[in-house]
């Protein structure tokens, strides 16, 4: 009850801007008291605040102050700490030393927190801060000096610069050096006030030279590293096999993850949702996903960011490079969906010299819970707009859950010498990463269908090793990539955006982290990993040209945040990165000599 | 005396009676010079919202039409896609300014007929999203929202 009250009346009088503003009347009597000892200036407190009642010294001022901002920050923000944190037992006394008492306020908020982290790290000592802390400081100022103008985001800076695998302990701490000293000498000029506290905030003194703390928490940058470090602390609890350990790490990331704002805070809500689901083994339902909320999220994916854009574009360019000169085209499009990279290429072929060829569109899709046919909607879309800009144009649609099920025999393909073809898979092969032989069996398939040129585009991260902490570490430094590029596209990210956005990646992160065996189709591979499986399989690669990189450098350039992203080249392929981080590629590939000699005996 | 040069200076040229002079006009302003002008009165309404006059100011800045694609073929399309006037408000204006907003001209590699090329690709895109019938006729579609988006200078 009483200190309820001191904490209220201070928060009042904090948000009433800075220190000591408004004396309270709950002050009064100490007020008086107060004033009585402080007749004599050369007790060395500051007198005009000693007139509210509060007794500071004067050298203290600068530390008390930097203290009171601290503590309103961490109050004051918005999804922040909440006071009901602040209401455990500790009782505080003698609020009119602010000094000390904001010193316990801080040192009580923090030490809930304290003790998971340092469960992990075997009991980890802070008593001998000092020397440690400063050693620290030169290493921690290499470790997260990040480029990205975006202060709150810690997790970009590691994502640039990635942290070792595991976490190093202890946990780093980026402290300024002066608070620190200043914190150390107020602590000790400040021993007699704090004799006259009780026993209960003796985990104050306890706590005290966890001072040097607090300085840690509000910087909502540190809350971003401890997210991190949380995380890969569960992420490791769970490849150890100890899941108490993991439960308990789960639920403070949840509660840290409150305390952020946006993109940051949604990369680790989706992970601890997925973490959480591979706890207590709650596997999300694929089958209950209806077809119109998939394309609605894709939709929104497609609208908000480049990647698919850039994906479409440059395969596009890929494909209209190989038919230069053919009359007739068919293209195999894997993934359908909703046919947004049709248009594009419709229109160039249209405007191709020599006009347009015949243009052919076999697409691909799963078959619907409801029995709607997609397909054929897209199918009669893409044939109005063919008929508006004068392009001969055929469709066909097939339902096939899994593509291994296709046969070439199925498409109804016609020899090489009439028509030329083109395979189109954007985001589907890692799928059949996920049984084995399958991908093989694809490949095959593929070749069967002896096409000019086969454009793909994947994820380019390993989200596919053997062992679960890799894949959750390389998921995490990819995805935070992802988000933060999503977040750096203006300053004004609308929140049911990031919401969507949310959910579509959110389910990808699921099913990278909570699923394993065939259920685990999210399978993405690195550039490297699929171009020496394309290889052994008989396929050669073919270079995108300088056409692909130019539209792309453009089509990048359109979109706000557009110095964020990054178009590389890699050997022929095309890379789409978030500043130093490629996060899809784009390869082209043709059948290899020696396979299209032996096709043709 | 004096009244009788003072009428003869009157200007004798109004120029809604030359309408092929202010077409000539028309045809070299910019794009928001062109709306104000189209607000004038119905002879230049007219005028300004002829699609040629759009047409000459998507295809100003390619100073030679490429061998590959020559202009006349270029045309049909964009007409039975929605006309010049269209693709200037919903694609190539904002690509002129996005791509002017970089001095250092990183972005420059390409040349005008390219930005010209990404431009119908997009105004493709943007009328295949129509077709589903959800929108208005003026609403950008949602595949054009980051054209909208205000850019972080």
């Amino acid at each position: 009850m009483k200190k309820r009250d001191h904490q209220e009346s201070c928060s009042s009088s904090y948000g009433g801007g800075g220190g000591g503003g408004g004396g309270s009347s709950s002050n009064g009597k100490a007020a008086k008291t107060c004033w009585e000892d402080e007749q004599d200036p050369s007790g060395g407190m500051d007198e005009l605040l000693a007139v509210l009642g509060y007794k500071v010294r004067s050298s203290d001022m600068a530390d008390v102050a930097l203290k009171l901002e601290q503590l309103e920050m961490v109050i004051g923000h918005e999804d922040g700490v909440s006071l009901s944190q602040l209401q455990n037992d500790t009782v505080h006394y003698n609020p009119s030393d602010l000094s000390a008492w904001v010193q316990t306020m801080l040192s009580e908020i923090n030490t809930p927190l304290r003790d998971p982290v340092q469960s992990l790290n075997g009991g980890l000592d802070f008593s001998d801060l000092p020397d440690r802390v400063s050693s620290e400081l030169t290493q921690t100022h290499l470790g997260f000096s990040d480029d990205s103008q975006y202060d709150l985001s810690a997790i970009p800076g590691m994502a640039a610069y990635p942290a070792p695998p595991t976490p190093p302990p202890p946990p780093r701490l980026q402290l300024a050096a002066v608070p620190n000293k200043r914190m150390k000498t107020s602590i000790g000029a400040s021993d007699t006030n704090l004799n006259v506290t009780s026993s209960s905030s003796s985990s104050a003194v306890g706590g005290a030279p966890e001072s040097t703390r607090p300085v840690v928490l509000v910087d909502s940058q540190e809350v971003g590293v401890r997210l991190v470090h949380t995380l890969l602390a569960c992420a490791e609890a769970i490849q150890q096999e100890n899941l108490k350990l993991a439960e308990v790490l789960v639920k403070h990331v949840g509660m840290l993850a409150m305390s952020q704002a946006g993109a940051m805070s949604k990369v680790a809500t989706c992970f601890a949702e997925a973490l959480a689901r591979r706890i207590y083994k709650i596997y999300p339902q694929a089958s209950l996903d209806t077809t119109s909320y998939n394309d609605i999220l894709q939709m929104h994916f497609y609208e908000s960011c480049p990647y698919l854009k850039f994906a479409h574009f440059t395969a596009n360019q890929a494909i209209l490079e190989a038919f230069t000169s053919a009359s007739r085209v068919h293209v195999i499009d894997f993934s359908l969906k909703q046919g947004m990279q049709w248009p594009a290429l419709m229109q160039a072929l249209a405007l191709r010299p020599g006009g347009p060829p015949t243009f052919r569109l076999t697409g691909i899709g799963p078959p619907q819970p409801d029995n709607t046919d997609s397909l054929q909607q897209v199918g009669w879309k893409l044939a109005q707009l063919a008929e508006t800009i004068g392009v001969k144009f055929e469709f066909r649609g097939y339902l096939a859950s899994d593509l291994s099920d296709l046969e070439p025999s199925m498409l109804d393909l016609r020899p090489p010498e009439m028509e030329a073809v083109a395979v189109n898979s954007i985001f589907e092969l890692h799928r059949l990463l996920a049984r084995p032989g399958q991908i093989d069996k694809v490949l095959s398939s593929i070749k069967g269908m002896k096409p000019k040129i086969v454009t793909m585009v994947e994820q380019e991260a390993n989200h596919n090793g053997p062992v679960f902490l890799d894949r959750f570490t390389e998921a995490l430094h990819y995805y935070s990539s992802l988000f933060d590029s999503l977040e750096g596209s203006g300053p004004t990210v609308a929140d049911h955006d990031l919401m969507m956005l949310e959910f579509y990646l959110g389910r990808q992160i699921c099913n990278v982290v909570a699923c394993e065996g065939p259920d685990r189709f999210e399978r993405h591979e690195t550039l490297a990993q699929w171009r020496s499986r394309m290889g052994s399989s008989g396929f050669a690669p073919v270079y995108l040209g300088s056409n692909a990189f130019k539209q792309a450098s453009m089509l990048l350039a359109l979109f706000a945040g557009g110095d964020g992203y990054r178009v590389e080249e890699n050997n022929g392929c095309l890379m789409l990165g978030w500043h130093t981080r490629p996060l899809i590629a784009t390869s082209a590939w043709q059948l290899a000599p020696a396979v299209v000699a032996a096709g043709a005996h | 005396m004096t009244r009788d040069k003072e009428e003869k200076r009157r200007p004798v040229l109004f120029i809604n009676d030359h309408a092929d002079i202010l077409l000539e006009i028309l045809k070299r302003l910019d794009g928001r010079s062109l709306c104000t002008a189209a607000c004038v009165c119905r002879l230049w309404r007219a005028l300004a919202t002829a699609d040629s006059v759009w047409e000459h100011l998507c295809l100003r800045r390619i100073v030679s039409p490429p061998p590959s694609s020559p202009g006349s073929s270029v045309r049909p399309v964009v007409s039975a896609l929605g006309g010049y006037r269209r693709l200037y408000m919903l694609c190539v204006r904002h690509l002129l300014t996005r791509l002017d907003r970089d001095p250092g001209g990183r972005w420059r590699t390409s040349s005008a007929w390219d930005e010209l090329q990404l431009s119908l690709s997009l105004f493709c895109v943007d009328y295949y999203e129509r077709l589903g019938g959800r929108f208005g006729d003026t609403a950008a579609t949602s595949s054009l929202m980051f054209l909208c988006k205000p850019v972080n200078v």
